[in-house]
């Protein structure tokens, strides 16, 4: 209980004025020299109680009257036990939703400036020494590392604020606004929460999650107050590009590529000839227009042919709504102009370009111009070394390593191997008469797909040789195959072969696959994830030792596709979800020095290069804002990254008012709609409920009490 | 020595001689009408005449008609009584009271007006009248007499008596019952104040002995009203040392609801022995109420 107006509570002395009174009237009373004593004493008898009992009665409420009268003087505030702590500073949590949903808005004002305004205000209206701290929930982090005492501090971080983050995960900003607040000293606690209520950050899914996270708040040793603020109005209409795919395999200069956007409509309007427009490296180059019905979804899509290397981003662009955020979907793709590849011979013959050696006709199927010394440009460029001759500076330097027939590795070969295909590198692995069984199954044990059986087949003149069996080919190296037109793998004919023996595991994304079968049932080609690189293995030789393999029109595209396919994967990866580290391989060379990294919001950045194995690697964790982030290696070419929200956060709809007061009221928030709102809570939370109202309404009820009482008590029951 | 005129104003007297027919009426009413008086005797008014029977005084035989006619008449005549009547006054302390509206008359003084009025009529009208005050014990009792010399000892009474000590009708109604020899009428002036059962069986004696009683009860307004708002303490005039403080609003109701019980049950007993209750309160002129009650009186004749 707290008064507003204390010093009206003096008036409380005025309780006594009727006692005073009382007193007075009793003790000057008048003195009658009565006859008809015997009527009065048989009443006096038979009522002196009754009467005492009603004089004390009238008399307190007599009393009663002026004590109330000052109480509702001095305005009463019940606050519960929420104690006398009004002027006190508090600590304040406050969760501010800049999820790229809040963009929409009325025209002029998004939601997001809306919200962002009010905690503001809230934040600087609060006691002096309060702490304040201000969790942003579409990014996931504070505003600050910490609460701070120092709010200008917060205003005018506030003020660099900008929304357009991914979806806001309520109850894990709740579990982490609870950490913080424990932190937090002040005795008065309250969270506010200023967000859309976007139908997609309160899922029923997650009803329980988001009540556990407030139990959490409310089994702090000191509970907050929890406020649910509705911010904005509803918009309704809005398009986002939702998804952008291109070839999964390795992008070269020249080559066509598709690249193919989905478009969707969340609105309840159609929208005829919707734009779409790709853009390369911030440069329009083409335009499509797109039908796009109510809530429906269309695709568009685009050939683009890069006539330069490098890392290079595309961008499809819609036509501007409530939400910018998702009116473009940015990727980043690597384009390359040389694809290093190390051919490792197990077998070499006497010079590197011996077809009699190993790796023989690899070499010219991988580089064929330059084989045939034709003044066009290979894509892939094929180094062949032997076994023993094998450094690891020449496995970091290139794409793909194939190991053919290598009987083993040193360990330190093996080790520089497997960290390469650790970090996304490609290895391609055949089989044949050197092959050390024992050593494949076991210290390469950890990047062979499979383990290795038995020999199989026969190489006598003659002997009947076993062909693949005709099926439809899944990986994309291999997909070219399904088209007749372009060869066919069919007419193979392979003597001899391993078994490779077949994993007990399968199906899971670690576990081998067979990309390819001989008719016998024995896995010709398997492939295994290995880190973030991938390693396939094939049960015959890359030479024709085995198999006619190189005398087939399919050899050339086969090889190159296997290696293009193991080289698509580009280590580090270069388009990111929210969140997820950002990672720049540079050569080692710059390990030491800074890179300079370009933010979303045109900001910079030094980055320092740390040099690991033989890399400089760059690393840059707090990626939560989308958009393009560009790192410059001092002296080198861009490289750059993409980072995307979830799209799901483009469906603007919003919990009906209803749900939102059965959310609040489930789960015990108080909720409020607007600045005064807010501010009358803030006031009953802070001050507690004004009682002037339930005083006059009690002092009114004591006047017509005594009034009725005293005619009541005066005409008394009359028993004599 | 007392005079009329102490007791009564010549305006009273003025409306007195104005009651004094109503009054001989009334009177007449008691004497002739209700009460025929069984004694029978020589007189000068002549009644009736009535056949002898053996037994009669042959002195009483009317000679004359026996002359006229052979046969034995006896001749009565009407008795000229005098009423007896006696004032029978309270004296005790309740009777001391002088309330705010009666402009300071106890009613004690004015139960003496009263009964001066009433002696004054009865005198010249050639009534023999008595008086007999009391408290808790007869402290006089004056016989009637019809002399008009009788009044001033009767004004005498009045004027010397003070009120004091406590009401006990009964007992003193049945000493007094041993000194009325004759029967008569008995008019009571008292407030009435006491045990009613008692007041009642008193007069139930006085009836056996077949007197005709009239109740003339005095109250003050105050008595009847209660009209009392503050803080009041109420001694007793007739007990030394009882006293009440009280708050009087509080009681008000009951206090009126007790002496509406009170007047009820007295005038119950009474109207159950033929007894007539008549109130006065003192801010009334007395006149006015005797005129009244006269009035009312003769209507149900």
């Amino acid at each position: 209980m707290n008064f507003l107006n204390i010093a009206m509570l003096g008036g409380v002395l005025a309780g006594s004025i009727p006692l005073i009174i009382h007193l007075f009237h009793k003790s000057r009373f008048k003195v009658v020299k009565w006859g008809a004593m015997h009527l009065l004493t048989a009443v006096l008898r038979t009522n002196q109680k009754r009467i005492k009992i009603e004089q004390w009665i009238l008399l307190a409420i007599r009393c009663a009257i002026p004590i109330l009268l000052a109480l509702m003087m001095a305005r009463p505030m019940w606050q519960g036990a929420a104690s006398l702590l009004g002027n006190r500073p508090t600590s304040t949590a406050v969760l501010l939703d800049n999820s790229y949903s809040m963009e929409a808005g009325r025209a002029g004002t998004s939601n997001f400036s809306l919200a962002r305004d009010e905690t503001q205000r809230l934040v600087g209206e609060l006691k002096r020494g309060s702490e304040a701290y201000v969790f942003l929930m579409g990014e996931g982090t504070g505003l600050l590392d910490e609460s701070t005492r120092d709010i200008s501090r917060v205003t005018q971080a506030l003020d660099k604020v900008g929304s357009g983050y991914g979806v806001a995960r309520v109850p894990a900003a709740l579990e982490f606004v609870a950490g913080t607040l424990g932190k937090m000293t002040e005795g008065t606690r309250q969270v506010v929460m200023l967000t859309d209520f976007q139908r997609l950050s309160f899922p029923a899914s997650e009803d329980k999650a988001f009540g556990q996270a407030v139990d959490n708040l409310k089994k702090l040793p000191v509970p907050p107050t929890l406020t649910l603020w509705d911010v904005g109005v509803e918009v309704k209409e809005n398009v986002a590009v939702d998804s952008l795919d291109f070839s999964k395999l390795m992008v070269g200069v020249g080559q066509k590529v598709q690249i193919r956007a989905n478009i969707r409509n969340y609105g309840e309007t159609a929208r005829n000839d919707f734009r779409v427009k790709l853009k390369v490296d911030g440069r329009d180059k083409a335009t499509s227009q797109v039908l796009l019905g109510a809530k429906a979804q269309s695709q568009v899509l685009f050939t683009h042919v890069f006539d330069t290397a490098g890392s290079h981003v595309v961008e499809i662009e819609t036509e501007d709504d409530a939400v910018k955020a998702d009116n473009s979907y940015l990727a980043s793709i690597a384009v390359r102009d040389k694809l290093p590849v190390l051919l490792v011979d197990g077998a070499p013959g006497a010079t590197p370009d011996d077809l009699k050696s190993e790796t023989g006709f690899a070499q010219i199927a991988l580089s064929p111009f330059a084989a045939g010394k034709v003044e066009q440009a290979d894509l892939i460029q094929a180094t062949v070394v032997t076994a023993e001759a094998l450094t690891a500076r020449q496995i970091t330097d290139s794409a793909v390593v194939v190991l053919a027939n290598v009987a083993k590795l040193g360990d330190a070969q093996l080790q520089a191997l497997e960290l390469f295909v650790q970090q996304g590198g490609g290895l391609l692995v055949f089989s044949g008469d050197r092959t050390d069984a024992a050593w494949w199954n076991g210290a390469f044990g950890k990047l062979a797909p499979l383990p290795l059986g038995s020999m199989a087949g026969d190489l006598k003149e003659g002997a009947p040789s076993m062909s693949l069996t005709s099926q439809r080919f899944e990986n994309p190296a291999l997909e070219i195959f399904n088209d007749p037109q372009n060869g066919t793998l069919s007419d193979v004919a392979i003597k001899a072969w391993y078994r490779l023996k077949p994993s007990e595991r399968s199906g899971g994304p670690e576990d081998p696959v067979v990309l390819a079968r001989l008719d016998s049932g024995d896995p010709f080609l398997v492939e295994k994830p290995c880190g973030e690189g991938h390693v396939i293995a094939c049960a015959t030789t890359l030479d024709a030792e085995w198999s006619n393999l190189p005398a087939r029109p399919s050899y050339l595209p086969l090889i190159q596709r296997l290696c293009v396919y193991l080289a698509s994967n580009i280590y580090p990866r270069r388009n990111l979800q929210v969140g997820e580290q950002l990672v720049g391989f540079l050569p080692v060379a710059s390990a030491g020095k800074t890179a300079v990294l370009t933010l979303p919001d045109t900001s910079t950045l030094e980055v320092p290069v740390v040099k690991k194995g033989e890399r400089g690697v760059v690393e840059f964790p707090q990626t939560r804002r989308p958009g393009l982030y560009t790192l410059l290696p001092a002296g080198g070419t861009p490289i750059h990254y993409v980072v995307n929200a979830e799209r799901s956060e483009s469906n603007l709809a919003k919990l009906s008012t209803a749900e939102i007061t059965t959310l609040a009221k489930t789960h015990g928030l108080q909720l409020v709609r607007n600045a005064a709102e807010f501010k009358a809570l803030d006031k009953v939370q802070r001050y507690g409920h004004e009682l002037w109202k339930w005083a006059l309404l009690l002092l009114l009820l004591l006047l017509f009490g005594e009034l009725i009482l005293q005619q009541k008590f005066a005409r008394g029951k009359g028993k004599s | 020595m007392a005079h009329v005129s102490d007791f009564l104003k010549p305006s009273d007297l003025q409306r007195i001689s104005n009651l004094q027919v109503l009054a001989r009426q009334v009177v007449e009413g008691f004497t002739s009408g209700l009460h025929r008086s069984p004694h029978k005797g020589y007189s000068v008014e002549f009644k009736q005449h009535r056949q002898y029977v053996p037994g009669d005084e042959i002195r009483r035989l009317d000679w004359r008609v026996f002359a006229r006619s052979d046969r034995y008449y006896i001749r009565e005549y009407e008795e000229e009584t005098n009423l007896r009547s006696t004032l029978i006054l309270d004296r005790s302390g309740s009777m001391n009271y002088a309330g705010t509206s009666a402009g300071g008359v106890t009613k004690y003084e004015y139960a003496t007006k009263l009964a001066a009025c009433l002696a004054y009529m009865m005198v010249h009208q050639a009534d023999g009248v008595g008086l007999t005050t009391f408290d808790t014990q007869i402290r006089r009792h004056i016989p009637p007499r019809s002399r008009v010399s009788h009044l001033r000892v009767i004004l005498d009474e009045l004027e010397k008596g003070q009120p004091g000590g406590e009401t006990d009708l009964g007992d003193v109604f049945h000493d007094l019952e041993a000194k009325l020899h004759r029967r008569g009428l008995l008019i009571i002036i008292s407030d009435c104040f006491g045990e009613v059962a008692n007041f009642i069986k008193a007069l139930a004696h006085f009836r056996h002995a077949r007197h005709e009683i009239l109740v003339f009860q005095i109250w003050d307004r105050d008595e009847l009203e209660f009209p009392f708002k503050s803080w009041t303490q109420f001694d007793c005039l007739e007990q030394e040392g009882v006293k009440h403080l009280l708050d009087p609003v509080m009681l008000r109701q009951a206090y009126l609801e007790n002496l509406a019980n009170f007047r009820d049950s007295l005038t119950r007993g009474c109207r159950r022995h033929n007894i007539d209750l008549v109130p006065f309160c003192t801010d009334e002129p007395y006149a006015n109420g005797l005129a009244a009650y006269m009035t009312r009186r003769l209507g149900r004749r």
